[in-house]
């Protein structure tokens, strides 16, 4: 009695958690008027893709999906490089000033990014790349404390007689690192990775004051435009909201073991 | 890339002289190297974080628009919005949200955790699905959310009419705008919590459990006397991350309600984009991120003296 | 996997590379000596025909190219403004007289009259009220590019049901004491679920299906301010001058709006309408929840996808203890101070001022033109759908009240969003709400 109610309990929380995905794709499948007069539950019949073609090409959906998986794409390049060559100079090497430095990242992984929003807005404007790629994908480029506090944690983690074995035999730092650290920092860094993606795909605010043209628009942006322009046009807003989420849920369903087992591991650090 | 190789053969082949020049030579190749490898990092770090850092604090003593020219009119910004009616309400409201949004969150997952911990089939299945509302975007969230709580076409108010009732104007409504908005993020963040908690459950040692049961307790004192005490660093940590996240809701806010209706949902993050880049006023949107800072720094302040108390297991 | 890490920090310099380049085209301007110009809009509306009229403009003038970018009302404003504080504005942009004061000093605009000179253009084709709104201290802004007011747009169907004609909504007055006739007729059309009227005993208050009036204005340019002009209040004391809106005068409108809300319970509830979440006017009228909408003539194209073939129509706005008015408002293109091309961007700013373009947008009934011998092509273009509008014109020919002048439009703009949804809702007073935003927006006038 007790393990039913139990699973009850849980297949009725598992059913609050996929609902709103279902409900959002069941209806943007809907014709435009079927998607005011029908409950939001009953199934699409018969089922239409018009309200996607429609977004995907009078409102430029396309164009804006790929903004934005340039905008992500090149963000998670540059942290996953960057952040660890970072890591592997903090969590390997001593030089003076480490230990200090590593503590100036930490505290700034507490400041919200509204603070540094008005100068870096500045900053951006003074090097001319308002309303740019460039402008858009570099302040977050080049790692960010998190992802360098992640890997390092790793890589303290691998025994050191591996490298201490590679530099015998004359292996210099960046071959230790390529050849013996990465390998083994796999998991770490699709973490990484998988996260940075999806953070990065989701984020509004910066792409909010930093472009302004439609070729810049990221999907963030699109959908938020679309909801103020057709506020009451479901059909659209769902179909819009659909693109945007499902091309992370395929991301997230095959990276799903690293993700999960990254979330476990940020509660015990 | 070069550079490094070249240092690195150079330092192999004198193996040989390596005694005798250690006290400089490896130490100064070993501070090129490691300032090569943080090069990228550093320079972003510099240009895009401490920098704004930085400028945040002196551009909170200037009024500007950033068309004209700035002018100092040094800690005007601070006392005006220590007088301001409404940055108190947006602190106000912001911990109403957090009241609203942590308490049921941490309930939940905690539950769920409990029920989670234990072997049972779809256990991993269960986990991947009750996570997956953790990588929604939120403006697409926003934006389904307006849905599913509107008057007339929304899930939410189709399901209150089969039991005949007749359910309110979520988001127009003062009453209940605020609600709604901690609902989004109670439904995102739940199964992620969940997952931290879970993660410490699991490493409470089952013996505990075992000598408890032989010495006749019930599972409810098992749970206040061994769970809830083992668990406490686990669950102060997700107390305060998520506290400090939910501080900076603005997402949601920016999609469904633009602080509205009539300032019911006007949180501080949103107050400041608002002031900063909808009036743009950016003095004084700098003094109020400052407020900001200082808030969440006071928050972490309180984990980091909490944690140096308490600190008493490692995971490793 | 060495060759691999290489390989990907090697992509990931490739992406940022390219970034880079996608990046720099995205400047406007471009190769081949064809100039690529960017003007932005906020009406989704008024786009179709523009967009035709500037296929002919683009055919005329083969060296340039006009992208347009079209962002709603809410995000157009702060977009704008970001873009002009980021000095990435557009070439040529919809300007508002809300915005226009603190635009023109912050020199972000191009002065017109020296290239006005220069081409000989003939400015005595426009309307004379909306051309002097663009100008000041000698340097003219823009030309007119249209027109709106307000009038009372009514649902055929709800009239029909109460039992009413078009001609009964015609010269009806309120007061502030007892409502008048107004309250009198939106008591008629407003009806409770057991079908009873408000001027009916047994009229159940809490239980009301379709209410006589819908309003909504963030700023109050659609409800209060045409009641206020209707009770002589001014907004300021002068154009670019202080706001004055704590005045008695004024406070008695707000008090009007709010009574036909919360005493008469004619007005649609405020939990319904507030901004921004609330259903647009012709969404509300076309579900049948009002009888009635004060709404502005640049609705009109909605009203008629809610409620088609005939379906609505406009009649005037009540007048009040002063008498009859509306709030009377234009728009036009200005040029940005910083665009790179401001030879073409005048180009296209003197074919959106034509008579051929600005005819080609009121044949689409799209908007009010800024040439009043165009005004009949528009009415006519309404006429043909069934739908007669020239009350906005009577409107426009009668009191009007331009919208007010102030650099602190944004002040005011976001405080009165806030405060008056509050006030529609019951929970300040119009008093102390007027106080407050007279206060906050002269505060903000530097």
């Amino acid at each position: 009695m007790k393990r039913i109610a139990l699973y009850l309990a849980l297949f009725a929380g598992a059913v609050v958690s996929v609902a709103p995905y279902l409900m959002t794709l069941n209806s943007a499948l809907k014709e435009p008027a079927q998607v005011l007069t029908t409950r939001a539950w009953s199934p699409a019949l018969p089922v239409t893709f018009e309200n996607f073609a429609q977004v995907w090409s009078e409102y430029d959906m396309s164009g804006f999906l790929l903004n934005s998986l340039l905008y992500a794409g090149a963000v998670t390049a540059g942290q996953v490089v960057f952040s660890t060559m970072a890591a592997y100079a903090f969590g390997r090497m001593s030089f003076p000033g480490r230990d200090a430095l590593f503590w100036g990242y930490l505290a700034t992984m507490m400041v919200p990014q509204i603070v540094t929003l008005v100068p870096l807005f500045l900053i951006t404007r003074e090097m001319g790349l308002i309303d740019t790629y460039l402008g858009l994908i570099l302040p977050a480029a080049f790692g960010t404390p998190y992802g360098i506090f992640l890997v390092r944690q790793y890589f303290r983690t691998i025994p050191r007689d591996l490298e201490a074995a590679a530099h015998i035999d004359g292996a210099g730092t960046w071959t230790v690192l390529v050849r013996i650290m990465l390998p083994l920092s796999r998991p770490i860094l699709a973490t990484l990775a998988t996260i940075t993606f999806i953070t990065t795909w989701n984020t509004l605010l910066w792409p909010l004051i930093i472009t302004n043209s439609d070729a810049t628009r990221v999907v963030t942006l699109g959908i938020s435009a679309l909801k103020g322009q057709y506020s009451s046009q479901y059909h659209l807003i769902l179909a819009a909201s659909a693109m945007a989420l499902l091309p992370l849920l395929a991301i997230f369903l095959a990276f799903q073991r690293h993700i999960v087992r990254s979330i476990a591991l940020t509660g015990l650090k | 890339m070069n550079v490094i190789d070249n240092i690195s053969l150079r330092g192999g082949t004198a193996r040989g002289q390596r005694r005798a020049r250690r006290p400089l030579a490896p130490r100064i190749r070993a501070l090129v190297e490691a300032y090569i490898l943080l090069a990228p990092s550093l320079a972003g770090f510099l240009l895009f974080l401490v920098a704004p850092i930085f400028g945040v604090a002196v551009l909170s003593l200037f009024d500007w628009n950033l068309m004209g020219a700035p002018s100092f009119v040094g800690l005007a910004n601070y006392r005006e919005l220590a007088a301001d009616p409404e940055v108190w309400r947006a602190v106000l409201n912001t911990i109403y949200y957090v009241l609203l949004n942590i308490p049921a969150q941490t309930v939940l997952a905690l539950l769920l955790a409990l029920a989670l911990n234990r072997r049972m089939r779809g256990g991993k299945a269960l986990r991947v699905i009750f996570v997956l509302p953790w990588m929604a975007m939120p403006v697409a969230l926003g934006v389904i959310w307006t849905w599913v709580f509107d008057p007339r076409y929304g899930a939410v108010n189709q399901l209150l009419g089969l039991v005949g009732i007749d359910g309110p104007n979520w988001l127009t409504d003062p009453a209940w705008a605020m609600p709604v908005i901690a609902s989004v993020n109670i439904w995102q963040y739940t199964g992620y919590t969940m997952l931290i908690l879970l993660a410490g459950l699991q490493a409470i040692p089952h013996q505990l459990y075992e000598a408890a049961a032989i010495d006749g307790t019930t599972p409810v004192q098992r749970f206040f006397t061994i769970t809830l005490p083992l668990l406490r660093p686990s669950l102060f940590f997700v107390l305060v991350t998520n506290t400090i996240g939910s501080f900076q809701i603005f997402d949601t806010v920016f999609v469904m309600t633009q602080g509205g209706p009539g300032g019911a949902t006007d949180v501080l993050n949103f107050h400041i984009y608002q002031q900063g880049f909808q009036l743009f006023r950016s003095g004084y949107a700098s003094a109020l991120a400052m407020v900001l800072f200082g808030l969440i720094l006071l928050i972490t302040a309180a984990q980091f003296l909490y944690f140096r108390k308490r600190t008493v297991y490692d995971f490793s | 996997m060495s060759t691999k890490f290489t390989a990907s920090a090697v992509a990931a310099a490739a992406v940022l590379a390219l970034a880079a380049c996608g990046g720099g085209s995205n400047e406007s301007g471009g190769s081949g000596g064809a100039v690529t110009l960017r003007y932005a809009m906020w009406d989704e509306v008024q786009k179709p025909p523009i967009e035709k009229s500037l296929g002919e403009f683009m055919k005329a003038h083969p060296n340039i190219k006009v992208r347009i970018e079209l962002n709603n009302w809410n995000d157009y404003w702060s977009k704008l403004q970001t873009q002009l504080a980021g000095r990435s504005a557009p070439d040529v942009f919809w300007d508002h007289v809300a915005y226009f004061p603190k635009f023109s000093k912050e020199g972000v605009l191009t002065d017109l009259a020296p290239l006005i000179a220069q081409d000989k253009l003939d400015t005595s084709i426009y309307d004379s009220k909306l051309a002097e709104g663009w100008k000041v201290d000698g340097k003219v802004y823009g030309l007119p590019k249209d027109w709106d007011t307000i009038g009372l747009f009514y649902s055929t169907k709800a009239l029909k049901e109460a039992a009413l004609t078009p001609a009964d909504l015609d010269g009806l007055t309120w007061n502030p004491t007892d409502g008048g006739t107004f309250v009198r007729v939106l008591q008629k059309l407003t009806v409770d679920e057991n079908g009873k009227r408000a001027d009916e005993p047994g009229f159940d208050p809490k239980k009301i299906k379709q209410y006589g009036l819908a309003m909504q204005a963030p700023t109050g340019q659609q409800d209060w301010w045409n009641f206020a002009l209707q009770n002589g209040c001014k907004l300021q004391d002068q154009p670019w001058g202080k706001w004055t809106i704590d005045q008695p005068s004024c406070v008695q409108a707000i008090q009007f709006v709010q009574d036909l809300r919360l005493k008469y319970h004619v007005a649609v509830p405020a939990t319904v309408t507030n901004p921004p979440n609330g259903p647009s006017l012709d969404q509300v009228i076309g579900r049948g929840e009002a009888a009635t909408a004060m709404d502005g003539s640049w609705m009109l194209r909605a009203f008629d996808t809610a409620l088609p073939n005939g379906g609505f129509g406009v009649a005037d706005l009540p007048a009040g203890p002063v008498g009859k008015g509306s709030v009377y408002n234009g728009l036009t293109e200005a040029i940005y101070a910083g665009t790179k091309h401001p030879k073409e961007a005048w180009e296209l700013v003197k074919w959106l001022a034509s008579e051929q373009h600005q005819k080609a947008v009121a044949q689409a009934g799209a908007v009010w033109p800024g040439i009043p011998a165009l005004n009949d092509t528009f009415a006519e273009s309404w006429k043909a759908k069934g739908v007669d509008v020239t009350g906005f014109k009577k409107a426009a020919e009668g009191t009007t009240m331009g919208y007010p002048l102030t650099v602190a439009a944004d002040t005011y703009n976001v405080k009165a969003l806030d405060i008056f949804n509050q006030v529609w809702l019951g929970q300040m007073s119009p008093q102390d709400a007027a106080t407050k935003i007279n206060n906050e927006a002269n505060a903000a006038i530097k």
